[in-house]
């Protein structure tokens, strides 16, 4: 992949410095609230990424590993007394498990069917713990507030502690793409994304980088999952397992731009602020305006941007030079409707 | 190269400092005596929020106002102990996800500067709400929400009015052991319905262990997706189970749902006894003729003012205001705003600290509440009204009767139920 | 015990055939286009709201309302694809599936902004109660729905087979490139088709009204189990959509009974997992 030039790293610089100033100036939690966010769905958008943007899986049912890393760190927590740190690891072994015992018979399912066969998983996951009492069913599960600190992944007198554990996990995903992207795995990734069949024959085993990449994305995830349990202090599966979530981080890192590190973040920028905010000022009256200009957002950036803010942004003074989202797609459809 | 990324991360960057210069400008400050309510203003279950608000908004009216009413604060303008303060209600939409329930009243106490909080109706979204106001050290007065486990997590915070679902499941027990001494009839088996979030789990919970304590066998034990797009398999399995009693707690759609198909396949128990959305507003103008003989727990009924007139007054305040009588759903966001009102005035400030010890040493007479309640007085430990009851209700001629407790009836009830074929 | 399993397969196969009904559309826009339309299971519930309007409004019977929701529905997929939909399809397999994402909740919430979030019951219509036969409980809607999904079923098939339009989208879903070179307007046919896909299942819910509560989220669930039900029979299979309707509405409600109903959707979605494994391209499908 190409080397970062001064000036890129420069600029990368700044914003990692804006980034961790931010909570100095802002005090107000509403505004941290929102920059946490936005930091979470950027984490989430950038494990989608990798196998989506990078290795073409449209999942709509990434929010069942954030769930089950959620559900596994918070049982262990609650019924064992287990450190969240130590339950945000078995979490995301947990969803890199699942991950791979869904994702091997999955791995010949391309395109539409790929999509669908994640809905279903994601709200069979959800019916499971909807209705399993052990770990709570529809109740959920409540962790407990006393003994705050970071060795207890607990802060109660203020949100900073949060914004940078997740700031941190953010970067982290970001390395791990980085990573992913640039590695040989990267590349088989992208080969598979243009054709499975051509990919095959040139040796690459496909199956097996498919499971890798889903089990990776799906632990990224499951960390998040954590994060946000320790952060709510409260998780039931109509707050971790529903789809609209799912649907929120594949619309993030396609507005971003699929395919790109950076893409999903910049998608979470924008859209959750947005999201946010809008519910503020228009959600209150109860008629549904804010979700009406959401969904009009969605289908407007689909048809005039669908490449993302990110391919807008780098067709400023250069032509693309890499493989866009579109060719490989239309030759995936076309390869999956034989 | 250069250029492109760097506008990209420029333009992040910008993002930032934008929300960074929002964040610097002050907020409006008011006179009022601001309070917080979480609702579900839209979603799948907006209608009943909206409902509760209508609760919530008559009784701002009330207080804010000059009536003659034994409401407390009721027949002075607003607040005398703190000037004449009026309350403003302020509104945040839950859109019925736990998520927003934090998040939106985190966002009411540190942005709009609220003393206190109210709602949510859905208790999980009272839960994290409260748990929220928790943290925040801000008091939470709730009469909506009936969860029993609100009142177990003993927060020092948050304070219940409202009857929850374990008093709830039990009146259906002594109504049928009342029942049984009435009229000599023996019931020996219930059937158990309960969709299966928080609140019906809850009370699918709470009916077995009053059904093993008083000696009544469950043969049908059924949980199910409030949201089912046909309920064929649950009711087939009551009709095999042929159970003496039915006892459901649904939320609307399901009630609705469930009513028609058991008119369908002619379930055929002793008795339906149910919880909340058997009456909602919704109901009975959706299934007409097929609600009646249903009974359901209630806290209201426009009939109890036979016993208290201010029931009546009340609702004819509601009436003009609305336009249509009031359902039970705001009869019980109705009260919440009266009792942190009167805790604020005696506290004669909105200081957090003084508020509570104000709520600990709540006592609002029962003849100051539209409920059959001694009155309102909260445990020191749970917080829970202690003198929070329940009524049951029956559906005779499409609308609702107090039939239990027999002290509050205002007409007999009817048992067992009639046929479907039998009625007109 | 016999009695209520018996009772358990009738009502399966009721509610399998509504499904088959909204499923149907959906496959028709799926062969044909390869687009998935996310927010079918909302132009379900305009249908529902157009029929309860009529009633409300115009006193006209459910059942006469049929033609009006058809064609009415039909204008407005048309009109959906015309606008939105062909630009869309130039660009990425992303961005096609998120676009009818955000119609689902942009038309969902222009319901709830119009008409509340209140839930709304038909009164009785001209086809209502139950008949009994041999003690088993038939819910007249129900039946006649059924029979209008299979009637429908029918005249599609028949629309596809004997007609030259049929036959041309047909050949479109078969094969998209050697359509066009046989001179065939395929911009056309993806209207046409999308048009078709949302009179059918506006007419599945005009039939869902009858027996049915009506509000703006109540294309959900129904939205989600037809993607299974098509996905089953196959992309593209009208006979596919037919019986694997059928086959998801027996696992829902003998799941329900034998097992637990709390889990009878998961069951539903575990067969569908099951069967893609084992044939990816569903039942019948293409």
């Amino acid at each position: 992949m190409r080397k970062v030039s001064t000036g890129q790293f420069i600029a990368g610089v700044t914003v990692l410095l804006l980034l961790i100033v931010f909570p100095f100036f802002v005090h107000h939690p509403i505004h941290l609230h929102v920059v946490i966010l936005v930091l979470m769905f950027g984490m989430l958008g950038t494990a989608w990424n990798i196998i989506g943007g990078y290795a073409g899986m449209y999942s709509f049912g990434q929010v069942a590993f954030f769930g089950l890393g959620a559900y596994t760190s918070s049982y262990l927590s609650v019924n064992f007394g287990l450190n969240p740190w130590i339950g945000l690891l078995a979490g995301g072994c947990v969803a890199a498990a699942v991950a791979a015992a869904i994702g091997y018979p999955c791995s010949n399912l391309r395109g539409h069917y790929f999509s669908i066969a994640t809905i279903a998983f994601a709200e069979i996951v959800r019916i499971v713990f909807n209705n399993w009492k052990r770990v709570g069913a529809a109740e959920g599960l409540t962790l407990p507030m006393d003994k705050p600190s970071f060795s207890h992944f607990l802060f109660n007198d203020s949100k900073q502690p949060y914004y940078y554990i997740i700031l941190a996990f953010f970067l982290i995903s970001l390395v791990v793409c980085y990573f992913v992207a640039t590695s040989k795995m990267g590349y088989y990734f992208r080969a598979i994304k243009e054709s499975h069949r051509v990919a095959e024959v040139m040796g690459v085993n496909v199956v097996l980088y498919r499971l890798i990449a889903v089990m990776i994305s799906a632990f990224l995830c499951a960390m998040a999952g954590t994060f946000y349990a320790q952060y709510v202090l409260y998780i039931d599966p109509d707050s971790v397992m529903l789809l609209p979530f799912s649907v929120q981080i594949v619309l993030i890192s396609m507005l971003g731009g699929a395919g790109s590190i950076l893409g999903p973040a910049i998608g979470a920028a924008i859209l959750i602020p947005a999201s946010e905010y809008t519910r503020i000022a228009l959600g209150a009256k109860g008629n549904g305006v804010d979700m009406l200009v959401y969904g009009f957002l969605i289908v407007v950036i689909s048809m005039f941007y669908p490449e993302g803010v990110w391919s807008l942004i780098s067709r400023i003074g250069r032509k693309k030079t890499r493989t866009s989202l579109h060719a490989a797609d239309k030759a995936e459809a076309a390869s999956a409707q034989r | 190269m250069a250029s492109k990324d760097s506008v990209k991360i420029l333009s992040v960057a910008l993002l930032l400092l934008l929300v960074m210069v929002l964040s610097v400008s002050s907020m409006a400050q008011d006179k009022v005596i601001k309070i917080g309510a979480v609702y579900p203003l839209t979603g799948n279950i907006a209608s009943t929020g909206l409902d509760n608000k209508t609760g919530v908004d008559l009784a701002v009216d009330i207080i804010n106002g000059k009536y003659d009413l034994d409401l407390p604060m009721a027949r002075t303008m607003g607040l005398p102990n703190m000037g004449g303060a009026k309350i403003q209600i302020v509104y945040a939409d839950s859109k019925g996800d736990p998520r927003n329930g934090m998040s939106e009243a985190e966002r009411l106490v540190t942005s709009e500067h609220v003393v206190a909080m109210i709602g949510a109706y859905q208790s999980a979204v009272t839960k994290t709400a409260s748990q929220a106001t928790e943290r925040l050290r801000i008091p939470y007065v709730c009469s909506d929400s009936s969860s029993p486990t609100l009142t177990e997590r003993n927060f020092k915070y948050f304070y219940r009015v409202s009857p929850h679902d374990d008093i709830f499941a039990k009146d259906p027990f002594l109504f049928l052991k009342d029942l049984e001494k009435k009229t000599g009839q023996k019931i020996q088996t219930v059937g158990i319905l309960y969709e299966n979030t928080e609140f019906g789990s809850q009370a699918g919970k709470a009916y077995k262990k009053y059904a093993a304590e008083m000696g009544y066998t469950v043969v049908a034990d059924i949980s199910y997706t409030a949201n089912a797009t046909d309920v064929s398999s649950e009711v087939g399995k009551l009709i095999v189970a042929k159970p003496d009693v039915l006892l459901h707690a649904s939320y609307i759609t399901d009630a609705i749902l469930f009513t028609k198909t058991f008119k369908e396949k002619g379930f055929q128990p002793k008795g339906i006894l149910t919880m909340a959305g058997y009456i909602e507003p919704a109901y009975l103008p959706a299934v007409k003729a097929d609600g009646n003989y249903i009974m359901v727990r209630s806290t209201f009924a426009l009939d109890l003012a036979k016993s208290k007139p201010l029931v009546a007054k009340v609702n004819e305040l509601y009436k003009k205001k609305y336009g249509h009588d009031m359902s039970e759903n705001a009869a019980r966001s109705f009260m919440a705003p009266f009792v942190l009102a009167d805790a604020i005035n005696r506290a004669k400030s909105t200081d957090p600290e003084a508020i509570i010890k104000a709520l600990n040493e709540t006592n609002i007479p029962g003849n100051q509440v539209i409920y059959p309640w001694q009155g309102i007085k909260f445990d020191p430990t749970t917080h829970q009204n202690i003198y929070a009851r329940g009524t049951l209700v029956q559906v005779l001629n499409q609308s609702y009767a107090t039939v239990w407790p027999f002290e509050f009836a205002s007409q007999q009830f009817v048992w067992p139920l009639p046929d479907w074929k039998n009625r007109k | 015990m016999s009695g209520q399993l018996l009772q358990q397969l009738v009502d399966g196969v009721l509610i399998g055939l509504v499904y088959s009904l909204v499923a149907i559309g959906l496959t028709l826009i799926w062969g044909v286009m390869n687009i998935v339309n996310f927010a079918h299971g909302d132009f379900l519930m305009v249908g529902m709201f157009a029929s309860f309007w009529l009633y409300t409004l115009f006193h006209i019977d459910p059942l006469f309302s049929i033609p009006i929701c058809f064609f009415g529905m039909f204008l407005l997929g048309m009109g959906i694809y015309r606008f939105i939909v062909r630009k869309v399809m130039k660009g990425p397999l992303l961005a096609q599936m998120v676009v009818t994402f955000g119609m689902s909740i942009f038309i969902c919430n222009l319901a709830v902004y119009l008409w509340t979030p209140d839930f709304r019951l038909l009164p009785p219509t001209i086809l209502q109660g139950t008949w009994q036969f041999r003690g088993i409980y038939f819910s007249i809607p129900k039946v006649v729905a059924s029979a209008g999904s299979v009637i429908a079923s029918g005249c599609v098939l028949l629309f596809l087979k004997k007609t030259n339009m049929g036959r041309a989208i047909l050949a479109t879903e078969m094969d998209r490139d050697a359509a066009v070179l046989m001179g065939i307007n395929t911009d056309r046919i993806n209207g046409l088709s999308f048009g078709i896909g949302a009179a059918l299942v506006g007419v599945a819910g005009a039939f869902l009204s009858t027996y049915y509560y009506i509000y703006p989220q109540v294309g959900g669930l129904f939205g989600t189990i037809a993607f299974c039900v098509v996905a089953l029979g196959g992309f593209g299979s009208v006979e596919g959509a037919l019986i694997a309707g059928i086959f998801v509405g027996l696992a829902q409600t003998l799941g329900g009974f034998f097992f637990d109903p709390a889990y009878k959707y998961a069951i539903v979605f575990s067969i569908y997992l099951i069967t893609i494994w084992i044939k990816p391209k569903g039942l019948l499908g293409w």
